[in-house]
């Protein structure tokens, strides 16, 4: 049974003015009793509540700096919270930053090998997935040149390639239905959809509000780091549309 | 901790890949392969020892395997510090995609050290063999122990850099200056027995890394097993070591990702 359960989540990034202090600075500002580089809070999240249950194909939509991406890594495990309670059932994959994360100097085979790993594919089940996800990201030769001779359309190929290797049961997916070139994206398409029906429970984010309709059971719009609102996605859609053409946007109190 | 300890496990096969990656990259680079690794201790023992040996009064013989062994212990320490300082930042990529243990990155720095170590250490028993016989094979056995607590030690030195210098980012060049210092307080290039002839002998009394030394040279040597004061400071200091290195990532490792 996969659950997602937010209780009264927050998230603070203390971003520093200045860029990390010396050691050398620090000591001899503490021993004047100086601040040495003053935190600015920025509240990335505030207070989510939010229940997603297994089956629930939940799409989040809201304008840059939202904190839509952040939510994702949050549920990821790469963020932690700042407050309030996080509890996340079910082995989660993730599909966000997919250019990152490659050993420029090792081959693409090698790296198929590292990302897969770090999947939790172990040699013996990565070795029957290893001609697929070939295959798939229709690189051929160039898996076996070093990566960083690779383009960036490439990266995204095998990035992609490899990340959907796996047979989800929680997937967070941050807006990579745009991947790669037309006939690239056909087959993306193609595999997400595979694997939006195998996998048990899906957050995903996305400004494609068509897929969202098609895709998801579940809308959440957030807003300044608040849901804004939470419903079924033709309504939620509806009502961020309208905020967005109408002049005057609803803004929450400043943070 | 189990539960940490079986995390770590269950990446293993992604931080063994990364580290045969870091030693094929080392190598890739150089003719030489292996032996270039292996160049920098020699030529310098080759040095060292034609200089100190006279200095000291030592048989170049019984000198230049000991310096060897100074050398490369000494070669581990500086780079599970120094690359330890830098192991966050070339594992971000993937610190910002997957919930990984953070303790795999240190690991990943100390095990290619280890690697350099260990092939050093056969080249000093191929010295001690063809110089000094096969006598007192026994002692060697301690050999196994001593390895896991440098390790430790290593891995250790490394998590503490690594948060550190995610934390500030002058560490590098601090440990830098810290380590010099260290060198020259810890009895590589010269014999622990100039030191207390002089009266100095306090200053290896006081140094854990000292015994260390002792606990490699002793058994590689001169065919002994280590002295009992000696093996207990080593594993006071390497308990130490990893308890810091331990709080240090129950305390900030959920956090790091914010200083990167």
């Amino acid at each position: 049974m996969t659950s997602i359960d937010l209780n009264d989540v927050s998230l603070v990034f203390r971003v520093r003015q200045n860029r990390r202090v010396a050691l050398k600075d620090f000591i001899v500002n503490r021993m004047f009793l100086r601040s040495v580089n003053p935190f600015m809070e920025i509240r990335a999240l505030q207070n989510i509540n939010l229940q997603i249950r297994e089956g629930d194909r939940l799409g989040v939509i809201g304008h840059n700096g939202a904190g839509k991406s952040t939510l994702l890594k949050l549920l990821g495990g790469i963020y932690p919270p700042s407050g309030g309670r996080l509890k996340v059932r079910g082995v989660v994959s993730s599909l966000f930053d997919l250019s990152l994360g490659f050993e420029p100097e090792a081959s693409g085979w090698e790296n198929i090998a590292y990302r897969g790993y770090l999947q939790g594919e172990t040699p013996h089940s990565l070795r029957d997935k290893m001609a697929d996800i070939a295959e798939f990201s229709e690189l051929g030769d160039f898996l076996n040149g070093p990566v960083r001779h690779y383009s960036n359309g490439m990266l995204v190929r095998l990035a992609f390639a490899v990340a959907t290797a796996i047979e989800p049961e929680i997937l967070l997916v941050d807006e990579v239905l745009s991947a790669g070139d037309m006939a690239f994206q056909k087959k993306a398409r193609k595999r997400m959809e595979d694997m939006i029906a195998t996998a048990r429970l899906i957050v995903m984010v996305s400004h494609d509000m068509q897929s969202l309709l098609k895709f998801c059971n579940r809308a959440l719009w957030l807003d300044h780091g608040q849901i804004q609102m939470i419903g079924k996605p033709l309504d939620v859609i509806a009502a961020y549309t309208e905020a967005m053409n109408s002049p005057t946007i609803p803004l929450p109190a400043a943070a | 901790m189990s539960r940490y300890l079986k995390s770590i496990w269950k990446c293993r096969y992604f931080w063994i890949s990364l580290v045969q990656m870091d030693l094929r990259n080392r190598y890739r680079r150089s003719l030489l392969g292996l032996g270039w690794s292996l160049l920098h201790p020699i030529a310098m023992t080759a040095v060292l020892c034609t200089v100190f040996s006279k200095v000291f009064g030592q048989d170049p013989f019984e000198y230049a395997p000991s310096l060897l062994v100074g050398l490369c212990f000494w070669n581990f320490i500086t780079t599970s510090t120094k690359d330890g300082c830098q192991c966050l930042f070339q594992g971000e990529k993937y610190i910002r995609q997957f919930p990984a243990p953070m303790a795999i990155y240190p690991l990943r720095t100390v095990l290619g050290a280890s690697f350099h170590f260990l092939v050093a250490m056969l080249v000093v028993l191929v010295l001690r063999f063809s110089f000094k016989g096969f006598g007192g094979l026994a002692s060697l056995l301690s050999l196994g122990p001593t390895l896991m607590l440098l390790l430790v030690l290593g891995w250790s030195l490394a998590v503490l850099a690594a948060f550190s210098t995610a934390h500030f980012p002058d560490v590098l060049h601090l440990s830098e200056v810290g380590l010099q210092i260290l060198f020259y307080a810890t009895p590589i290039i010269y014999p622990a027995n100039v030191l207390q002839q002089r009266g100095l002998g306090w200053l290896i009394d006081y140094n854990p890394l000292a015994s260390y030394l002792h606990l490699l040279r002793e058994p590689l040597l001169a065919g002994h097993w280590p002295e009992f004061n000696m093996i207990l400071t080593a594993e006071m200091s390497t308990v130490f070591m990893a308890c810091a290195a331990m709080l240090t990532l129950a305390r900030c490792e959920k956090r790091i990702i914010f200083q990167l």
